[in-house]
């Protein structure tokens, strides 16, 4: 899956996914229930149990999970920078085409 | 006489954000026309309820987002017309519920909050200037029993498969068949607030099946102008027709050519679909 893409630039390359505030977090896993996307991972003996695995996985512009937390524990990056960023690197590879 | 209205409320009522889902529900209930539904004895026992939920809509009050009394009315498949969800109230007033029952001033703020919210839920909304196109062509594609619809032009697609169309001075915003046959029936529609400003990749309220909710997510930036009021008595158009009469939100577009340059047209989006599902594998 290392050819992801959001918009035709590398999901890698953009920094999209929740993150937890453990102080909140009361282990209840709903977010790991409800996202399909394998992008949590719950491991019993750890602490905390939660663990953003894959955050490439995670859909980029979702923040779903984040309502189905009752202590509201998940947070995203700010969105209009994210979408200044991709449109800044889109526009570069577009120039760096163009120019070859 | 029946009953036109059922409240099922939040469980919780060894808690502040539940404990004010019964003293709304006990508000409500003091009309002739509201008929309470006990969250414990629906769970236990459907039948009781039967009469009620035949003859009137359901109207939920959720405490939290957990979500309980949504979820169990997803879980036995009753279509949910109206509902509200406390802390997201308390929340939108910047008012802290706490774990504590407590009764006072700010308490009964978010209490006559939440009452205004479900009497007035019929918003006035104008006459659509949105012109419907005669009609509308389809390309298709299938994977194993599922076929997928995509129109041949005037979409436009994020890949969040929230699709945007524009005819006369406004747009439309509704979700793909690929949604749609994801979540498969459809039971509830949440729309976003008459005159909400939003920014592309914003939240646009949500739909809700048995199985799971989709959040909305703005393919453009714009202002909310009217919602499909159609769905609130068949949410199941989106089923049947997700690009056409299941669209979800009017809108006043802000910038659209900007926009555009993080959403796919129609044949670039029957692309990303096929690709998307292959991988996936519904
Ligand atoms: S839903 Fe919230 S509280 Fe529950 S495990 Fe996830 S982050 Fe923690
Ligand atoms: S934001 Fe969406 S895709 Fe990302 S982890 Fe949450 S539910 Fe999964």
């Amino acid at each position: 899956m290392s050819e992801s893409t959001f918009m035709g630039v590398e999901r890698d390359r953009i920094d999209w996914s929740p993150r937890i505030d453990f102080t909140k977090c009361n282990d209840c896993m709903e977010c790991v229930k409800f996202c399909p996307h394998q992008v949590f991972e719950v491991d019993e003996n750890a602490k905390p149990k939660l663990k953003v695995k894959n955050p490439n996985n995670c859909v980029v512009f979702c923040r779903a999970c984040s309502k189905t937390c009752g202590p509201d524990a998940i947070t995203f990056p700010d969105k209009a920078k994210t979408t200044k960023m991709i449109k800044a690197i889109r526009k570069a590879e577009k120039e760096a085409s163009t120019n070859e | 006489m029946s009953k036109s209205i059922c409240v099922l409320p939040c469980n919780g009522l060894d808690k502040c954000a539940g404990d004010l889902s019964r003293r709304v529900a006990l508000q409500l209930a003091q009309s002739e026309e509201v008929a309470l539904i006990c969250p414990v004895l629906l769970n236990q026992n459907r039948s009781r309820y039967e009469k009620d939920l035949e003859a009137g809509d359901l109207t939920v009050i959720d405490g939290c987002n957990t979500r309980c009394a949504s979820k169990l009315a997803g879980d036995l498949e009753i279509a949910i017309k109206e509902k509200v969800n406390v802390s997201e109230v308390a929340k939108a007033l910047n008012i802290k519920l706490g774990v504590e029952i407590r009764e006072d001033e700010q308490t009964q703020t978010v209490v006559s909050a939440v009452l205004e919210k479900i009497n007035s839920s019929a918003a006035d909304q104008a006459a659509s200037e949105f012109i419907e196109p005669e009609s509308i062509d389809y390309n298709t594609f299938s994977h194993g029993k599922f076929i997928f619809k995509v129109p041949k032009a005037n979409y436009y697609f994020n890949e969040n498969d929230c699709w945007v169309t524009v005819s006369g001075n406004i747009a439309r915003v509704g979700v793909s068949d690929y949604v749609q046959q994801n979540l498969s029936d459809i039971l509830y529609v949440d729309p976003p607030e008459i005159g909400q400003e939003f920014e592309q990749f914003d939240d646009l309220g949500s739909i809700e099946s048995g199985k799971a909710v989709f959040e909305i997510i703005a393919p453009a930036s714009g202002t909310v102008v009217a919602v499909n009021t159609g769905l609130n008595d068949a949410p199941e158009l989106v089923n049947e027709s997700p690009y056409e009469k299941g669209w979800l939100v009017e809108v006043q577009l802000t910038d659209f050519a900007e926009d555009q340059d993080l959403l796919h047209d129609c044949p670039a989006y029957f692309e990303f679909l096929q690709r998307k599902v292959a991988e996936i594998d519904v």
